[in-house]
Formats: C-alpha cells, sequence, structure tokens
C-alpha cells in the first residue's frame, strides 16, 4: 500500500519495547480516506501506545509511520497540521476559560479567522454559552464536546480518538457518537478510533483491528469479525418430555441448560442449529418458540481478551 | 521555529497568570512581601552598620528575584499543563519543543521584568534604594547573567520533570533556594568557608553578587567578573541543553513524557 492508493496513515512494522517488555509487535496497517477504523483490544493490548507512536509523544522501538505519504519523522509538523487527536484521558487547560483554550490551540494551528471558526464549531456542538466558562467548571459531557472542538478546530483529514466517550454517561456518550457520525458525514474526516464499548465500534467503525499482547489478531470489517466466530446460542421454547430433550442434547454432546421445565439454552455451532430443531421435533416435542443469539463484536473481544485468539 | 506558536504559548501562559492566585502569590507577592521585609532590615542595618552593608540585603534580594521568577517560570509553567493534563495536547499540534521552551524562557523573562521593575520601583520610594545607582550597563550584564544560570537551572529541572513525572515537582519551585547561600546573594563570598568558596565560584551568580556589591560602592563595571559570569553560563547553558534533549528523549522512549498527565 502507498499513499497514491488513498492511505492517509500507514504503519509498517511498528514496535515499542518499554524495557524487557514488548508492548508493540510489528504491527502494520492503514487507514484510507473517509473511513473510520476500529483499534480494540483488551486492557495492555498496545492499543494507547500505538496512538501515543502515531502522535509523537512516544518514540518508537523501530518501524516507520507515514502520514499523507509523507515519513512522520522527518515531517512532524507538517503531519501534525493535517492530523488531531481527542481522548477522555485528556483535558484542556482546566484554569482558564473555554475560548482562551481554543484560542490558544487556533494559535497552535495557524488558524485565521479563529475567533469566527471557534463560534461556528461551538454553535454546531451547541456549547455556545460556555465559551466563556472556565474549562474546570464544565461537566463531563460538555468536556467532550469541547475536546471534540479542538480536536477538529485545524479541519483535520485525520483523527485520533482514543476512548472519546469513556465516562460518559449513555445519553452523552450517545450524543457524542452522532456528533462524530455528523462530523464524518459533513467533512469526510477519517477517523482511528479505540474504544472498550462494542456496541458504539459496531455502530461507527467501517474497519476492526483487534490487538492482544502488541499484535493484531483480527482485522476486518466488524460483520466479517463476528462471522469468524461459528459458535452461536440457541434457546427453544417447547411443550413436551423434559427427558426426551435432553436425552437427544446429551447424544448429540450439546452443552445445554433448563432455565425452566419447558425451556432449554443450548451452546452450539450455526451449522448444528437445524439439525437441533428438527431432531428435537421429530421426538415429538411441540417447539413453541426459537431464539437464535448470533456472536457480536463483545464476544470476538472476549475470545481475545481471554486468551481463545483463534477467531478464524 | 513559528512566532505564531510561540505567541500561542505565551497567551496561554498569560491567561494561567491571570487566572492563578498560586502564580500571582507564588511570583508577584512573595516578591512584593520580600522586598518590603528586606527594606525595613535594610533600613534598620544602615541604622546601626553603614550604609553599604544594610544595601546588600536589599540588592541581593532585588538580584536574586532575577534568578527565582525566571526559574520558576521555566518549570512551574509545564506543570500547570501537567496538572491539567492538557501538556501532551500541545504536543500533539504542531509545537517544537524548541518553540515551547523559547516561549517559556520569554515568558519567564517578561514577568522578571515586570516585577523586577515593580519592586525596584518600591525599593526606591519606600526605602531608599535606587537600583539604577549600578549603572544601566551593570544592571544589563547582572540580568543578562543571572537570567542565563536560571534558564539553565530551569531546563534541568523541566527535563527531570519529563522524565521521572510530577513526584518531584517540588524540586521546581524549591531547588533554587539551594544556590542562595552558595552564590553568597546577600553577603560577601568571603563569609564562606573556603571550600566552600570554591563552589561559590564555579557558580556564575557568585560573580553577578560580587560585582553588584562592588558596583555600589563605586558604580564601575567589574568585566572580568561579568566575563567569568558569562563564561560559565555558557557553559552551563549549553550543559543544560544537551541534559534536557536527552532527558527529553528519554521522557519519549520511556512513555514517561505521555504519562506525565497527572
Amino acid at each position: 500500500m502507498n499513499a497514491s492508493a488513498g492511505m492517509l496513515l500507514e504503519v509498517h512494522d511498528l514496535v515499542k519495547d518499554f524495557g524487557r517488555v514488548r508492548a508493540v509487535d510489528g504491527i502494520s496497517f492503514a487507514i484510507p480516506r473517509g473511513k473510520i477504523v476500529g483499534l480494540l483490544g483488551p486492557n495492555g493490548a498496545g492499543k494507547t501506545t500505538t496512538i501515543h507512536m502515531l502522535l509523537g509523544i512516544t518514540g518508537l522501538t523501530s518501524g516507520r509511520i507515514t502520514y499523507f505519504g509523507m515519513e512522520f519523522a522527518r515531517h512532524r509538523q507538517e503531519c501534525l497540521q493535517r492530523i488531531n487527536y481527542a481522548s477522555s484521558f485528556n483535558t484542556l487547560q482546566g484554569r482558564i476559560s473555554v475560548w482562551e483554550n481554543l484560542l490558544v490551540f487556533s494559535n497552535l494551528y495557524a488558524i485565521r479567522n479563529a475567533g469566527a471558526r471557534i463560534r461556528k464549531l461551538a454553535e454546531y456542538f451547541e456549547i455556545g454559552a460556555l465559551l466563556q466558562r472556565r474549562y474546570w467548571d464544565l461537566s463531563a459531557g460538555q468536556k467532550t464536546r469541547v475536546n471534540l472542538i479542538k480536536a477538529l478546530l485545524n479541519d483535520p483529514e485525520l483523527i485520533l480518538m482514543d476512548e472519546p466517550t469513556a465516562s460518559l454517561d449513555p445519553d452523552i456518550a450517545d450524543k457524542t457518537l452522532l456528533l462524530i457520525e455528523e462530523a464524518r458525514r459533513t467533512s469526510a474526516v477519517s477517523i482511528l478510533y479505540t474504544s472498550h464499548d462494542m456496541e458504539e465500534v459496531n455502530r461507527i467503525c467501517d474497519e476492526v483491528i483487534f490487538l492482544d499482547r502488541g499484535r493484531i489478531v483480527a482485522q476486518d470489517t466488524p460483520l466479517g469479525l463476528t462471522k469468524r466466530i461459528r459458535d452461536a446460542h440457541l434457546k427453544l421454547t417447547f411443550d413436551g418430555d423434559l427427558q426426551t430433550v435432553e436425552a437427544f442434547l446429551v447424544e448429540r454432546r450439546q452443552a445445554h441448560t433448563f432455565p425452566h421445565p419447558y425451556a432449554v439454552s443450548i451452546d452450539t455451532t450455526e451449522k448444528m442449529i437445524p439439525e437441533l430443531i428438527f431432531g428435537i421435533s421429530e421426538r415429538g416435542i411441540w417447539i413453541t418458540d426459537i431464539e437464535v443469539k448470533k456472536p457480536t463484536l463483545e464476544d470476538v473481544f472476549l475470545r481475545i481478551a481471554r486468551g481463545k485468539d483463534h477467531v478464524n | 521555529m513559528s512566532t505564531k506558536r510561540i505567541g500561542a504559548i505565551l497567551i496561554q501562559e498569560f491567561y494561567i497568570t491571570k487566572r492563578s492566585l498560586e502564580v500571582i502569590m507564588d511570583l508577584f507577592f512573595t516578591s512584593l512581601m520580600t522586598v518590603i521585609v528586606f527594606g525595613f532590615v535594610s533600613r534598620f542595618l544602615v541604622g546601626v552598620l553603614n550604609a553599604h552593608t544594610g544595601s546588600y540585603l536589599i540588592l541581593g534580594m532585588l538580584l536574586w528575584e532575577v534568578i527565582r521568577i525566571n526559574q520558576y517560570s521555566l518549570s512551574v509553567g509545564s506543570l500547570w499543563n501537567i496538572w491539567s493534563r492538557n501538556l501532551s495536547n500541545l504536543f500533539i499540534a504542531p509545537l517544537t519543543m524548541t518553540e515551547y521552551i523559547a516561549a517559556h524562557m520569554l515568558s519567564g523573562l517578561l514577568k522578571t521584568l515586570i516585577i523586577f521593575s515593580m519592586i525596584s520601583a518600591i525599593a526606591a520610594a519606600g526605602f531608599q534604594f535606587d537600583i539604577l545607582r549600578l549603572g544601566a550597563l551593570n544592571l544589563a550584564l547582572f540580568f543578562t547573567n543571572l537570567t542565563l544560570f536560571s534558564w539553565s537551572l530551569g531546563l534541568v529541572l523541566l527535563g527531570v520533570i519529563f522524565l521521572v513525572g510530577t513526584r518531584i515537582q517540588a524540586l521546581a519551585w524549591g531547588l533554587v533556594f539551594l544556590f542562595q547561600p552558595l552564590t553568597a546573594a546577600f553577603y560577601p563570598v568571603g563569609v564562606l568557608p573556603p571550600a566552600v568558596q570554591q563552589i561559590a565560584y564555579a557558580l556564575p551568580p557568585t560573580y553577578v553578587f560580587e560585582a553588584a556589591r562592588q558596583a555600589l560602592a563605586t558604580g564601575e563595571v567589574n568585566w572580568t567578573y561579568a566575563a567569568i559570569a558569562f563564561g560559565e553560563n555558557l557553559v552551563y547553558f549549553g550543559l543544560a541543553l544537551q541534559a534536557f534533549t536527552l532527558m527529553f528523549a528519554r521522557a519519549r522512549n520511556t512513555g514517561q513524557f505521555a504519562r506525565n498527565e497527572g
């Protein structure tokens, strides 16, 4: 892959060692224009270290990062001018007002008509009335909005977002996601997005990269990843003899439980579902309800987090 | 180097200074109280000893503030951003470390000039001590040498903060006082034990304070002392820059710089 293929960010064999601990172990990936790519993994997988290296605040042990076809190490200023960052872990200067904070960053990015730009974004994110308030005095949700304004000030082509909705209540998190989706629609910005919330990743990401112990263990669309898990959970409600159902499932070596005498929960595979339904019906059991739970992105995450990293 | 980005950090420094009672107390209020106390002590000593001995105290105090304010501004200025978890935000923007340091040096210099002028005016009006008696050239030489020394010290402390984090933050405003007795700010260097005098003469401010006391009596410029102090300052500043560069690089490699967020 190269810049001419429309990649905004390319990462090649990125390695980071902290002493004898290898935090990031030779990862490579690319982010195309206009896409939201999720970077997921359990705690300690190397997500934040990767983001910090991509931003230049942590040095690389080896590897190469290029933005817009430019070597990041040699063109730091040009690259940083065209990207930005938002995280719930970083805040702005607490003692000064929102307006003052944004004015400082506008100057750092050499933005023309900074005042108009700040006012326009503040209106868009519905915090116009808070511009003169001290940053410390804002609620978590308001701070997140201000952080997003900061991240959009320079009209970036790529934003790195490290758990931007962490510690927000569901309502504010949802509003934040709507704002991100809206920003993406209006400015075609690309985003590298880390989160522990699989639902939001599923909602906004076009592609997902799973990291575990510093390595990429899976990379696909959210749907593609869930399809790799062949397991499924089947719940049947029935009218008939419980022993007959149990005997059939034991014969087929299917793990199961009976939540009550007329229902059975079966951990199985997608392939087995028709066989199980027909098999039970053929034994004179009337199935009154069928519920199939397909694997979610969370199941993929849990498999990786628990060391069952064979999602293929 | 971008003057716009240096200006951005200066604007931030202005806003923080304006909004922080701590900065106002640490810099403006402390300087104000110190000049008043030293003014009265000087007035008392002038009465019981001689005019020069009494003046040494207030002279040493005024010049010492040049070191303290410059160094405080350079080292503590970054702590405000670390405490607010905003430091890495600044470096995620296209700001270079050189621009950042230059802005903090400039900010320190501006604060020093303002506070020095303020306390000098109080010393002149309230305690009949006119710092201009040293002569403009002497004053410029003293100011330059003391500022250079405080920048070296501030740079090293900033590097240590980046390297090991905020657990040593008290050094940012406290370590400078180690140099107050060593550089003979308020008394002739001759009163120090001989072994300590060796250390004192390895420190540029010692020459400044000695030369300032001479100038108070004669009004002459001690070019030898000015040159030695400047030479030592160049060496220290070079070493401090190198030490800072190494510590910053190490902080980036260990991940401490990114973790320096509260």
